[in-house]
């Protein structure tokens, strides 16, 4: 009964947008609430799909489009975790924003955005086909570009939106090349397709993995990856996620958490039995995610701005992810469970992360961690929700991010154990420094001294309320739901027959039959005893003999950052130096703190030398040649026609002189001509 | 009776000068009375052969045509006498203010 309203989940926030589009402005707070109802419908919705089809059901409704192609609904497994998640976390973030956003002239039109944004991700979240996600992929881009520069006054809002729409451009025009050439050889395949079944659509592409040809198979999973290393900001197109911060921070809750970021990792769980057929696939992905996981991590280390140590700890994360889908070249389709367990634990306790953020800018009103420190003298609630939310990150025992990296870190040891090590120490070490510049980030805004004059009193309830829900979640997500998650995931390209065996082959992966089996049946032992899964867990590791510390590791790497952030950050120990913050003085801490010098290579060196002197050549070529030579052939051709247009004299008697002339002339070559015999 | 021949020589003299005038002069008048000469050259044309082979379709074509000639004149002095209203003369080199 429920799944015959599905279509309601995108179609009520898309009316929350016209609604607060048009008559925002005479509603209170932006008619802010309409937004919130209808997100809020949307996880009653997906709750009620949820119980209806768990544990077996897909819901699938499509109706023809044109051409081959189809619009539609598929919610299986992965689109449901991903809607309950999406709709609760946004729902939270609206109420929040309810309260954050009070005041502000353009309420109205925050709020008609933020409702669209909502819609554009669940409609990719449950499209049946790939054209269909593109086109909602597209719109949340356009959304993104319009929330981070909702303070479009601001110049440093404008260029970080437009930063932010460029580079996940990049990234889109490779997603459509990948589109079209999977479209290519979709067709190219003459498929019998039965009614109800269209090209692009995810059952019918999975089914005929198999007989697209390996090369192109890659070429497609390059492409896709392009696109999701774009909107989920990996290596090297991560660029535009810090300078997102410029946005309203319940924007960029939506963005790390919920509804934007995600949707790449999505994309590659999505079309996971394509990158695991393909060969390299899963090795680009992988490869990708654990560079990025590290490489962000380390700029975490010295941001000072409290929502751009989020936003490198975002697209740290988000490496993980991609690694942990990566990885699974080696342990088949359990990565996209375990990814996904992150992706979902990990908005939980971003969303907590950064609406903790906005609630101590809100009282605060600055982003400086410089200009913070003894906030938590003020703010209990914030300290203590944002306390649950750093011990999940940074992956402290019990907590949600515990389980779920925890999780990724061991399925990259398998990986290792077969391909190659490199994910697996990218990650742990990728895992220490979490704990560091997270605890680093907690401690110097609500440990010490107050170090600048700002605003003391605790934020409204409206927005302690989403923080508690989230920081409940935050906790008990990782415990309450890791064994039912992973079963219910696992199954998930089941309902599609997909042949991960089959595709193995034309991948070329190193399968571990057994060691496979092995992993499969390790998360089942997970279900069973909840508390004791470290337990269960460590057994079945030993039984494989896995080295003792791959499950101790996670907790002395979360612990040992957790205490080396407090060593050098906690006021009791060590008085803060706002020096040490920027590390003027330290060259490796300035290299982390400019991140890289990237700005000064991409902007700088590569802008002004390689691109500018390339743009003169052109430009001069452009003129001088191209241009060159055909303004001199229009410049001729005007002057010669300048001189010829005398010869219309407009003198009538001009005109029957010539005529006559020419008559004579004719009559005298046609009468030699019938002398000589011609004619 | 006249000769075929006759006829058709002095419908070739009035046509030569006719042109000869059309070409030459300059007055608007002296222009219009050269076509008269054209036209009525013509006219000669097609009464000569009507005569000569019983056909009286010549003769009705020379009336339609002098009927012609007649409103042609009438629009053509028209033309002249508001032309030498607007220019104060009717010498056509001068009438070229559209020209390039």
């Amino acid at each position: 009964m429920y799944a015959d309203y599905a279509y309601l989940i995108v179609a009520l926030p898309v009316l929350a947008f016209l609604l607060c589009l048009f008559v925002g402005w005479h509603l209170p707070r932006g008619g802010g609430f309409l937004t919130v109802l209808a997100t809020f419908s949307g996880l009653i919705l997906s709750l009620g799909i949820f119980s209806e089809i768990y544990p077996e059901g897909i819901v699938h409704q499509s109706m023809h489009w044109f051409g081959p192609l189809n619009v539609g609904i598929l919610i299986d497994p992965l689109a449901l975790v991903m809607l309950l998640m999406v709709t609760a976390v946004v729902t939270l973030i609206h109420t929040y924003a309810n309260g954050y956003m009070n005041g502000d002239p353009g309420a109205a039109r925050y709020f008609s955005e933020a409702a669209l944004f909502t819609a554009a991700m669940l409609g990719l979240i449950y499209a049946d086909n790939l054209l269909q996600l593109f086109i909602f992929w597209e719109l949340v881009g356009l959304c993104s570009y319009l929330l981070i520069g909702f303070w479009y006054r601001k110049p440093s809002a404008a260029a970080a939106a437009k930063k932010a729409f460029l580079t996940t451009r990049v990234g889109d025009v490779l997603f459509l090349a990948g589109i079209i050439v999977l479209y290519n050889n979709m067709a190219s395949l003459n498929l019998a397709l039965k009614p109800g079944e269209y090209l692009l659509q995810f059952p019918v592409i999975y089914a005929h993995l198999a007989e697209i040809p390996p090369a192109q198979l890659t070429l497609i999973a390059l492409g896709l990856l392009g696109g999701a290393v774009g909107k989920s900001g990996q290596f090297p197109l991560h660029v535009w996620l810090p300078d997102a911060m410029e946005g309203p921070t319940t924007v960029s809750a939506m963005i790390h958490a919920a509804t934007m970021v995600t949707a790449g990792v999505y994309l590659v769980a999505r079309m996971f039995p394509l990158f695991y057929a393909a060969p390299y696939g899963l090795t680009a992905v992988a490869a990708v995610g654990a560079f990025t996981a590290l490489f962000a991590a380390t700029m975490g280390l010295t941001a000072f701005d409290i929502k751009r140590v989020l936003a490198f700890s975002t697209v740290s994360q988000l490496g993980f992810m991609m690694t942990g889908l990566g990885v699974g070249a080696a342990v088949g389709a359990t990565a996209v469970g375990v990814s996904m367990f992150h992706l979902i634990g990990h908005s939980f306790f971003k969303a907590l992360l950064f609406l903790c953020a906005g609630s101590v800018i809100h009282a605060v009103n600055t982003n400086d961690l410089r200009e913070m420190g003894g906030v938590g003298k003020y703010m209990k609630w914030t300290m203590y929700t944002m306390l649950i939310g750093s011990l999940s990150l940074a992956g402290f025992p019990l907590f949600t991010g515990f389980y779920s990296k925890d999780e990724i870190i061991k399925i990259a040891y398998e990986y290792g154990t077969v391909i190659n090590f490199l994910p697996y120490i990218f990650l742990v070490v990728a895992a220490i420094l979490t704990a560091i510049y997270t605890f680093r980030m907690w401690f110097s805004v609500f440990t010490g001294k107050e170090r600048s004059d700002y605003g003391k009193h605790e934020s409204p309830m409206i927005m302690i309320g989403p923080l508690a829900i989230l920081a409940v979640f935050a906790f008990g997500f990782g415990l309450a739901a890791q064994g039912g998650f992973y079963n219910y995931l696992d199954s998930n390209f089941d309902h599609y027959g997909v042949d991960f065996e089959q595709l193995s082959s034309i991948g070329g992966h190193e399968i571990l039959g057994e060691h496979g089996a092995v992993a499969e049946g390790e998360h089942g032992a997970a279900a069973e005893g909840e508390h004791a899964a470290g337990e269960g867990e460590a057994a079945a590791g030993e039984a494989e003999g896995e080295p003792w510390y791959i499950e101790i590791l996670p907790i002395i790497v979360a612990i040992g950052g957790i205490l080396t952030a407090g060593l050098f950050y906690w006021d009791k120990i060590k008085k803060f130096d706002p020096s040490q913050v920027t590390g003027d003085n330290d060259p490796i801490r300035r290299m982390l703190l400019k991140g890289y010098y990237q700005h000064e290579i991409f902007t700088g060196w590569f802008a002004e030398t390689v691109v500018y002197g390339t743009a003169l050549i052109c430009n001069t070529i452009d003129i001088k040649l191209v241009d060159g030579w055909l303004n001199w052939l229009s410049a001729w051709v005007m002057g010669f026609a300048q001189n010829v247009r005398k010869v219309q004299t407009g003198v009538v008697q001009n005109y029957i002189t010539a005529l006559v002339l020419g008559v004579v002339v004719l009559v005298v070559v046609i009468a030699l001509a019938t002398e000589v015999g011609l004619v | 009776m006249i000769p075929l021949e006759l006829y058709i020589l002095l419908a070739s003299l009035m046509f030569s000068i006719g042109l000869y005038g059309l070409v030459t002069q300059k007055n608007g008048v002296k222009l219009m009375m050269c076509i008269e000469l054209l036209l009525n050259s013509a006219n000669i044309n097609l009464v000569a052969f009507s005569a000569n082979q019983p056909n009286v379709n010549g003769q009705v074509f020379a009336l339609f045509s002098i009927a012609l000639a007649a409103a042609e004149a009438g629009v053509g002095f028209a033309i002249m006498i508001s032309l030498y209203r607007l220019y104060g003369t009717i010498d056509l080199d001068n009438v070229n203010s559209m020209r390039w």
